[in-house]
C-alpha cells in the first residue's frame, strides 16, 4: 500500500538577475530582470508501508525542494502530494502529527536545553500527554543509547550525540513516514554506522516508511533496498537496489600480484588500470569477456594473490549522474 | 477547537518558558539588562521633570498624564519584545529561509516563530511601564486597565511589525521597511497628544495606530470611557487578524533555504 504518492510535482522558482559591478545594480532597480528557475520538473513517484527508499542525485538536483514540498515546507508549483492521505498544501499541520523531519544541516533543538527537556517539550508540540512522553523517552534512551548525556545541554554534545537526539525528537510522536535528509553528514565513520543501525532498528521494529536522502553511498548502500535518482529536476532511475546492481555492475575489478612481471596491453573487454612492477590491476567488461579471459590473460601459474571486487556503487552512481548530464 | 486552543496557548508558554531560561543562563547579563533599561528610562523622565518646572500642562497634558503616557509607551513595548521578540526580526527569519524547522510543527507558525526569543531588557521596560503607573497614581481599577492597554498595544505593535516584515515573502530588503514602521510607532510614542494637529493626528489614528496604543488609553484612564476602550480592543483585533492574514498570505510564497542554521 502506497503511503507516499507523488505525480506530477514541479516547483518553479523566480531568481532575480543582476548584471555585474554597482553599475548593475543602478540597472536593477529600475529595469530589474526574473528568471525561472525550474527546480523540479514533473517528478512522479510512489512509496509504499515500512519502505525505505534513497532520495539521491547531486548537488542542486532538487532532492531537499522535493521533500520541502513533501513535508508541507514549500508550495508546489504544479502536481499533486499524497502521504497518508493527506495533501501537504492544504493538510500541513495535521500532516506534521503523522509524519516527522530530520535536516542534518539545520537544528531543530533547544541548545541551551537537555535533550530531555527538549523531548518533553516536543512532547507538548504534539499534543502528547506527559506520561506518554516519559515512557516514551524512558524507551528511547535505552534503544538510542542517550543513557550518558540526556541531561546534559544539547549544545554540549558532540556531532554525533546531537544527530541521535535529533532523530528521538522527530520520533516522540511516533511518525509513520520518517524524512532524513542527509542525517550522516559531518560524523564519522563509528557514529555513521551507529545511526544506520537505529535507522534500520526503527524501520524494523516500528515500521516506519524512511525517505532518506544522502551523498553518502554507504548509507544507501547499506539501508536502502530501493533508490531514486534525481538529476535537473527529473527522476532519471526508480529502481531496485538489487536491479541497479545487476545492470550496473557490468564490470569487475581484477588486481593481482604476480611472481614475474606481465606485460599486457588494452583490448577489448579489458583495460589496464595500473601496472606497476609485480602489481596490475584490471578492469573486465562482463558483458565483452569473462574473469575467466583475464585470468587467462595474466596466466594463472604467475599469480601469488588475487582479489575480485565490484566496481564500488558510489562510481556507479557518479557516472549515472554524468550520463544524464550529458544527456 | 478548545482543545487545539488550549494545546496552542500551553505550547506557546512553554516556548516563551523556554526562551527565558536561555536568556537566564548568564544570571549577570541578565539582571544588568533589565535594570540598566530601567534606568536608561528613568533618564528621560529628568527632561520632563526639568520641562514642567518652567510651564505647566504641554500639549494638554499634566506631569502625571506624562508618566502614565511613558508608562503605557515602556510597557506596550515591554511586553511586545518580552512575549513576541522574534516579530521583531521575522523579515531575516523569512529571508534567509529560517521558518523550516517551525512549519515541521503542527502549531501555528507566526506563533511558534515570534515567541521563540525574549529580550531581557524588555522586561526591564515592561517593569518600568508598572513603576510610572504607581508613582502617576495607583488604582486597582488603574491597575487592571493599564494591564489591558498594555496587553492591546503590545498585541497592536506586534502586529503592525509581522503586517512590515511578512511584505519580505514579495520584496527583498523589506526589513527596511519594517524597521521605518517599528521606529515610527516608537518615536512618537512618548510625546503628549496634543503637541500635534491635523494630519498627523489622522496618522496616529490609521496607518501609525500609536492613538490607539497610547494616546486613547490615557484619555480612560483620566476618565474612564466604555465606548473608546471597546473600540481599542477592536482595532486590536482587526491588526492581529490582517497580520494573520497576510502572514499566511506570503507564507505560500516562502522559499526556504539550504543554510547550515542552528535553532538558538
Amino acid at each position: 500500500m502506497a503511503v507516499i504518492e507523488v505525480k506530477n510535482l514541479s516547483k518553479i522558482f523566480t531568481i532575480k538577475e543582476k548584471k555585474q559591478g554597482f553599475k548593475g545594480s543602478i540597472q536593477s532597480i529600475f529595469h530589474p530582470k526574473y528568471r525561472k528557475v525550474k527546480s523540479v520538473k514533473k517528478v512522479n513517484f510512489s512509496v509504499d508501508k515500512g519502505e525505505i527508499v534513497a532520495f539521491i542525485g547531486p548537488n542542486g538536483a532538487g532532492k531537499s525542494t522535493t521533500i520541502k514540498m513533501m513535508t508541507g515546507i514549500l508550495f508546489p508549483t504544479e502536481g499533486d502530494i499524497n502521504i497518508l492521505g493527506l495533501d501537504p498544501k492544504k493538510h500541513r499541520k495535521k500532516l506534521t502529527y503523522e509524519i516527522g523531519t530530520v535536516f542534518g544541516q539545520k537544528e531543530q533543538l533547544w541548545t541551551h536545553l537537555t535533550p530531555y527537556d527538549n523531548f518533553k517539550f516536543f512532547g507538548a508540540i504534539y499534543d502528547i500527554p506527559n506520561f506518554v512522553v516519559e515512557k516514551k523517552i524512558k524507551e528511547f534512551e535505552e534503544i538510542f543509547e542517550l543513557k550518558d548525556f540526556i541531561n546534559t545541554p544539547v549544545r554540549n554534545l558532540s556531532l554525533g550525540q546531537r544527530i541521535r537526539c535529533e532523530i528521538v525528537a522527530s520520533l516522540i510522536h511516533e511518525p509513520k513516514v520518517l524524512f532524513l535528509d542527509e542525517p550522516t553528514i559531518g560524523l564519522d565513520p563509528v557514529v555513521k554506522e551507529n545511526v544506520r543501525s537505529l535507522i534500520k532498528r526503527m524501520n524494523k521494529e516500528y515500521k516506519t516508511t524512511i525517505f532518506l536522502t544522502s551523498h553518502d553511498v554507504s548509507d544507501i548502500e547499506k539501508l536502502c533496498k530501493r533508490v531514486i535518482i534525481i538529476n535537473s529536476g527529473q527522476v532519471v532511475l526508480d529502481d531496485s537496489m538489487e536491479n541497479l546492481k545487476y545492470y550496473y555492475l557490468n564490470k569487475k575489478i581484477v588486481e593481482a600480484k604476480m611472481k614475474e612481471k606481465v606485460s599486457l596491453e588494452d583490448e577489448e573487454g579489458i583495460t589496464i588500470l595500473k601496472d606497476k612492477e609485480y602489481n596490475i590491476k584490471i578492469e573486465v567488461d562482463t558483458e565483452k569477456r569473462t574473469v575467466a579471459d583475464a585470468l587467462k590473460l595474466l596466466n594463472p601459474d604467475n599469480i601469488i594473490d588475487i582479489n575480485i571486487s565490484n566496481i564500488p556503487l558510489e562510481d556507479i552512481i557518479s557516472s549515472i549522474y554524468k550520463k544524464e548530464d550529458q544527456s | 477547537m478548545l482543545t487545539a486552543v488550549k494545546n496552542q496557548v500551553r505550547v506557546t508558554l512553554l516556548t516563551t518558558k523556554y526562551a527565558l531560561m536561555k536568556e537566564m543562563l548568564n544570571k549577570t547579563t541578565f539582571l544588568m539588562n533589565i535594570v540598566f533599561m530601567i534606568l536608561n528610562n528613568a533618564c528621560f523622565i529628568i527632561q520632563w521633570i526639568i520641562l514642567y518646572s518652567i510651564r505647566d500642562g504641554i500639549g494638554g497634558y499634566h506631569f502625571q498624564q506624562v508618566l502614565l503616557l511613558w508608562g503605557i509607551a515602556a510597557s506596550t513595548f515591554g511586553f511586545s519584545r518580552c512575549f513576541f521578540y522574534k516579530a521583531f526580526n521575522l523579515s531575516e527569519v523569512i529571508q534567509n529561509g529560517k521558518l523550516d524547522s517551525f512549519l515541521i510543527q503542527p502549531k501555528n507558525v507566526l506563533l511558534s516563530v515570534t515567541t521563540s526569543e525574549i529580550s531581557p531588557s524588555a522586561i526591564g521596560d515592561l517593569i518600568y511601564g508598572y513603576i510610572m503607573l504607581g508613582i502617576s497614581g495607583f488604582s486597582i481599577s488603574k491597575f487592571f486597565l493599564f494591564t489591558l492597554f498594555t496587553v492591546s498595544g503590545g498585541f497592536i505593535l506586534v502586529s503592525v511589525t509581522v503586517i512590515l516584515s511578512s511584505l519580505s515573502f514579495w520584496f527583498q530588503k523589506a526589513d527596511m521597511i519594517s524597521e521605518v514602521g517599528d521606529s515610527l510607532l516608537t518615536s512618537f510614542a512618548t510625546y503628549p497628544e496634543g503637541i500635534f494637529q491635523g494630519t498627523m493626528k489622522i496618522l496616529f489614528y490609521t496607518i501609525i495606530p500609536i492613538g490607539f496604543i497610547n494616546y486613547l488609553p490615557i484619555r480612560i484612564l483620566s476618565e474612564f470611557h466604555l465606548g473608546y476602550t471597546a473600540l481599542i480592543l477592536l482595532i486590536m483585533c482587526f491588526f492581529v487578524s490582517f497580520a494573520f492574514i497576510i502572514f499566511y498570505r506570503g507564507l505560500k510564497r516562502y522559499s526556504s533555504s539550504n543554510l547550515m542554521i542552528s535553532k538558538i
